[in-house]
């Protein structure tokens, strides 16, 4: 398997002296779907904005597709990796729709028929067809976001990085967000996603780095949520869903690999019913409020604000 | 919320609309040029008959001129006192030792009647065309990059920050606060003024940040196709020529 991202030792301090991260080093694959998690002011957006070489890091610490970021011509750059930011405000700074969508490919000097080529599937792959002439201001927030991700896509970048795709969505449009990404990433294209919301995480990960300064920690989503010390550290949570199959665990519920989202529940609940002859058996006994107790304690710290 | 678009006309169908966005502004300018220097309030107002004329066959709602003609002669209204008071010549009325002079009055209303047709010209010009689309005809006529830049940005982002705006001033209100001219009021006022530059300024380095993410060198990347057409001749000529005869029809009849 080829290597698609690869960060060795990268540590920065913004110029006003403010550390952001810490030796950091990951290495990603082709085609991987990458979650990175972190408290607010982990450095994830400082993180990103290293991979396509908007801040430059010292000497060749950062190789997407085994080149060095830094010795990468413009066009390069931007064809290997696309970053969509958070604040769509931010993307969407031309005139029009159009003008945005086509604002990567132009720089990449491409004649004109080819960029109205892709401005066209680019909207079409986020669902905004026929919003060429639209001008952002008048688009609502979830619009707005999905022409924010179409002129990252109009570059079609190798890799895709998305700082806090859902963060403000309703649901449908998060859902349909989610979608997105996740066809992108079928469609062959490494998928690297900073998020908070960790209900969606599941649907959009293989695999996640907790970040923090640092890299804390790496594994699949089942390994970081089972570790609640380290969520406990990072001021991180827990699915609901992971969480209540945990308590369930304590009513006598027995069952070996947790569910994750709602679809996984099912599944789970299926197949250990099926196991136990058609029914769970679920029962109180003299420690269970304790054990119940113990469970929401280890996973409740963020109420702590309120006590 | 309310957004004072200069172009929320511009769908409308009109000639004046229909008219190629570059040779829509090379002809109002002309006209505009031509208007300001006329040296007579005969001929200034024959410029603003024009300048009506023209604003009628654009379709424009009255009330788009009115509301911001009304600002602009509060603003030159103080002429009309102050020129006559000491622009020297005959005098119409005297009271002790101040005259009210003729040559006084005469001025100040030729200012102002040129002004009027000048800011109803720029008017029909910006209202009958998509803002965006004047910015292009302006790239395509050669006008420098930066500004063009410029003008993008603060069209695309003066709604930004009116939005933040509202948004700061709702959270203000929202616990309590009401604006009152005495120093409590303007400090608040002061500081959510300068918290907006200071989101402003952040704002600013992010969308620099996100335009570097794609690519972007400094020049202000766009795509515009216009063509001209023999109907936009037949505009740009005959109004162009009426802005040339204002200032040499004594040399013709
Ligand atoms: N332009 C900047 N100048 C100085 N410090 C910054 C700047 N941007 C972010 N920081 C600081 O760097 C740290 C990491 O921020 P950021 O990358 O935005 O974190 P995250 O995206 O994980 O919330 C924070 O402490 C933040 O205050
Ligand atoms: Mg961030």
């Amino acid at each position: 398997m080829k290597e698609a991202i690869c960060v060795k030792g990268l540590t920065y301090s913004y110029p006003d002296g403010t550390p952001a991260l810490g030796d950091i080093n990951i290495t990603i694959n082709e085609g991987e779907k990458i979650v990175i998690i972190g408290p607010n002011g982990a450095g994830k957006t400082t993180f990103f904005l290293h991979l396509n070489g908007t801040l430059k890091s010292q000497d060749n610490r950062i190789l997407i597709k085994g080149k060095d970021i830094n010795g990468m011509s413009n066009s390069e750059r931007i064809r290997k990796v696309g970053i969509v930011f958070q604040d769509p405000d931010d993307q969407l700074f031309m005139p029009t729709i159009f003008d945005d969508v086509a604002f990567g490919p132009i720089n990449m000097g491409m004649p004109e028929e080819e960029v109205k080529e892709r401005v066209k599937k680019a909207l079409s792959k986020v669902g905004l067809e026929g919003f060429e002439e639209r001008v952002p201001h008048n688009l609502s927030y979830g619009q707005k976001k999905r022409a924010a991700l179409a002129a990252v896509l109009s570059m079609e970048p190798e890799i895709l990085i998305l700082d806090e795709p859902t963060a403000n969505l309703d649901p449908k449009s998060r859902a349909d967000f989610i979608k997105v990404i996740n066809n992108l990433n079928k469609e062959g294209i490494t998928t690297m996603i900073a998020m908070h919301d960790v209900n969606a995480l599941p649907d959009l990960a293989d695999r996640v780095y907790v970040l923090n300064k640092g890299i804390i920690a790496e594994g699949s989503p089942m390994e970081i949520f089972s570790d609640w010390d380290l969520l406990k550290d990072n001021n991180l949570e827990a699915p609901d869903i992971f969480k209540f199959f945990k308590v369930l665990g304590c009513f006598g519920y027995n069952c070996e690999d947790l569910p994750l989202s709602l679809d996984e529940a099912v599944e789970v609940l299926a197949r250990t019913i099926e196991k136990e002859n058609g029914h769970v058996h679920l029962h109180i006994h003299e420690h269970t409020h304790a054990e119940v107790k113990d469970v929401m304690h280890s996973y409740n710290h963020h109420t702590t604000w309120h006590e | 919320m309310d957004y004072p678009e200069i172009d929320r006309y511009a769908s409308i169908d009109s000639p004046i609309h229909n008219f190629d966005p570059r040779a829509k502004i090379i002809t109002f300018m002309v006209m505009i040029f031509s208007f300001v220097f006329l040296d007579s309030i005969t001929k200034a107002l024959v410029g603003l008959g024009i300048a009506s004329l023209i604003y009628i066959i654009a379709k424009l709602p009255k009330a788009f001129v009115i509301h911001r003609l009304k600002v602009v002669f509060l603003f030159l209204f103080p002429l009309l006192i102050i020129m006559p008071l000491t622009v020297d010549g005959q005098a119409i009325a005297q009271y002790h030792s101040i005259t009210i002079t003729l040559e006084g009055f005469q001025y100040s209303s030729l200012v102002i009647i040129r002004a009027l047709s000048a800011v109803t010209l720029a008017l029909i010009m910006l209202g009958t065309t998509r803002f965006d689309i004047t910015i292009k005809a302006l790239y395509m006529l050669k006008v420098p990059g930066t500004l063009i830049q410029m003008l993008m940005f603060t069209y695309r982002y003066i709604f930004v920050i009116m939005d933040e705006f509202q948004r700061m001033w709702k959270a203000m209100e929202s616990k309590g606060f009401k604006l009152k001219a005495n120093r409590y009021g303007l400090s608040v006022l002061g500081n959510m003024i300068g918290m907006l530059i200071i989101k402003s300024y952040d704002r600013a380095q992010r969308v620099y940040q996100s335009m570097i993410s794609k690519g972007y060198t400094g020049n202000p990347g766009t795509i515009v196709n216009f063509k001209l057409q023999a109907k936009d001749y037949a505009i740009a000529l005959p109004m162009i020529l009426i802005a040339l005869f204002m200032h040499t029809y004594h040399l013709v009849l």
